[in-house]
């Protein structure tokens, strides 16, 4: 091991361990200085990542958990834009939030969020274009930033009660249930809507490969009606047109 | 000279941004909020890109650890640089990881000899995976670790000088160290070779709430203090205009405010090319 390696795996250490004495002084300065600093950017990163559940704990609540995250689980790469990823996890075993199960449940949205923002670019289908040439044996692509999750809390009714643009009475009207949720991104803006059993079925056949026709099939078993579903589902833009792949997309 | 005085860019203010017509202006964004695959922020970018001169400042090559560079993260830097044809690529004389974690901060190591070597071998690295050299920036430190073998400024010439790297300057992080180690941070400019440095950063500091002996924190949070300005009109009446940056990542203020400081910049960057003009 080289003095560098040495040095590094010391400093982190004592990094790492915020009881520790440090008889230095000017040595303890300086590790309080840089660990404030590198805690402070996890947290604002989940922060930036979760607002939604920090709206909805208050932040010295939300410090506190992402605090405590942030020691179990420090970041992996420098890419904190994505920091976060087991934070739903985390918070569902979190003791303080042991009767608010629902708050694990709006991280996943949030997390869901935050993958279909960064995902690859590619044209959507387009309703015009679905009418011509679908193919009942063959599967139909998801866009790649379309996600969807079965919750038992409402979380898309919670997520959207806590925009900054929800109506005033959002939260009043709430029904307490289990919601499907989808999550997609046309003409790039990241769109959050709860979805019925019917189209959550179509869109987990997709999700797992099986051909239009056996997607259609898992849908009809809900009752609805399999073309205004469809329909639903292309207007928020959950499918990728592969005739045409996008020029942005590597 | 083509881009004088830049601005740090915040997704926020982008229609401003796209809006202004100020000559010489560029932008830089840490290059580590835009390596993903798609969607609008990294459109937003390339919109940005479409109209000025980007600039990519890293966080996580961890140019000083004792271990090579993340290939992961580097692949994400060639892919992210062949988008935007940056101006400039940048980051840090500092190590990030340790043991699998990433620690968000630039922190310190002996200036050995050693670590020198490991430096430039890292640098090899990364400038080969990216087909162009890149610049690094001088630290701010908050503690004289015992064991160094060079000063801070024979070991950015040193590593400058064998890797073919260049330096970006920042002259509040040379404040910053120069307050909190007790040393003169005009003569630590001074002593920089000219003929290495792509570009100047500037930013605000805040100390920490010490009353006898504060430690300066570069938080970048707060305007150009006035000190680092007097720093910076110095620096670059020695080695000529270079693109500036005008850095805040905290306590955003409006775009016009930015702008404002970047205008300041942008002047002293005439004066100086003025100057160098009259002495050929």
């Amino acid at each position: 091991m080289s003095d560098l390696a040495r040095f590094q795996a010391a400093f982190a250490v004592a990094l790492a361990d915020d009881d520790g004495v440090i008889s230095d002084l000017a040595l303890a300065r300086a590790l309080s200085i840089h660990r404030n600093t590198s805690v402070k950017a996890a947290i604002d990163a989940l922060a930036a990542n979760f607002p939604v559940v920090r709206r909805l704990v208050g932040e010295a609540s939300f410090s506190a958990a992402a605090f405590a995250f942030v020691r179990a689980q420090p970041p992996g790469e420098p890419r904190l834009c994505v920091y976060g990823a087991d934070f739903p996890a985390f918070l569902a075993a979190y003791a303080p939030y042991a009767e608010a199960a629902y708050l694990a449940d709006v991280a996943v949205l949030e997390r869901l969020y935050t993958e279909a923002l960064f995902a690859a670019d590619a044209e959507p289908l387009d309703g015009a274009a679905a009418l011509v040439g679908l193919d009942l044996e063959t599967p139909l692509p998801l866009h790649p930033a379309c996600r969807a999750h079965a919750f038992a809390a409402p979380a898309a009714s919670l997520w959207s009660a806590h925009q900054d643009d929800a109506a005033e009475p959002a939260l009043d009207r709430l029904v307490w249930g289990g919601e499907q949720v989808l999550i997609t991104r046309p003409a790039g803006e990241v769109h959050v809507a709860s979805i019925s059993q019917g189209a959550f079925a179509f869109l987990a056949a997709c999700r797992s490969g099986r051909p239009l026709g056996e997607a259609a099939v898992a849908a009809a078993g809900s009752g609805e009606d399999l073309a205004s579903l469809f329909a639903t589902l292309i207007t928020a833009g959950a499918f990728a047109d592969t005739s045409h792949p996008s020029e942005l997309n590597i | 000279m083509d881009t004088t005085a830049g601005l740090g860019f915040k997704p926020e203010h982008l229609i401003d941004a796209l809006l202004a017509q100020d000559r010489g202006l560029w932008f830089e964004v840490h290059a580590d909020n835009y390596m993903v695959e798609g969607g609008p922020r990294l459109a937003a970018l390339l919109a940005l890109r479409e109209r000025y001169p980007v600039s990519l400042h890293c966080v996580g090559l961890s140019i000083a650890s004792f271990e090579a560079p993340e290939s992961d993260y580097l692949a994400w830097l060639r892919r992210l640089a062949e988008k935007v044809e940056p101006l400039v690529v940048s980051d840090h004389l500092a190590w990030q990881k340790a043991d699998g974690a990433h620690h968000a901060d630039f922190l310190p190591f002996p200036r050995t000899f050693a670590a020198l070597d490991q430096v430039v071998e890292n640098l090899d690295r990364v400038q080969t995976a990216l087909g162009r050299p890149i610049l690094i920036e001088n630290p701010s430190l908050y503690i004289d670790l015992p064991g160094h073998e060079l000063s801070e400024a024979d070991f950015l010439s040193e590593m400058a000088r064998r890797s073919g790297c260049g330096l970006l300057i920042d002259v509040n992080n040379a404040y910053v160290s120069a307050a909190n180690l007790g040393f003169c941070a005009a003569a630590y400019l001074d002593a920089l070779p000219a003929d290495r440095v792509g570009e100047v950063h500037l930013a605000g500091h805040t100390p920490d709430g010490d009353p006898e002996s504060p430690l300066l924190i570069d938080s970048h949070d707060a305007p150009v203090a006035e000190a680092v300005w007097a720093l910076y009109a110095r620096l670059i009446r020695r080695i000529g205009p270079r693109p500036t940056l005008i850095e805040r990542d905290d306590n955003i203020p409006s775009f016009a405010e930015l702008m404002a400081e970047r205008g300041r910049a942008h002047g002293l960057l005439a004066l100086a090319a003025t100057e160098m003009a009259a002495h050929v």
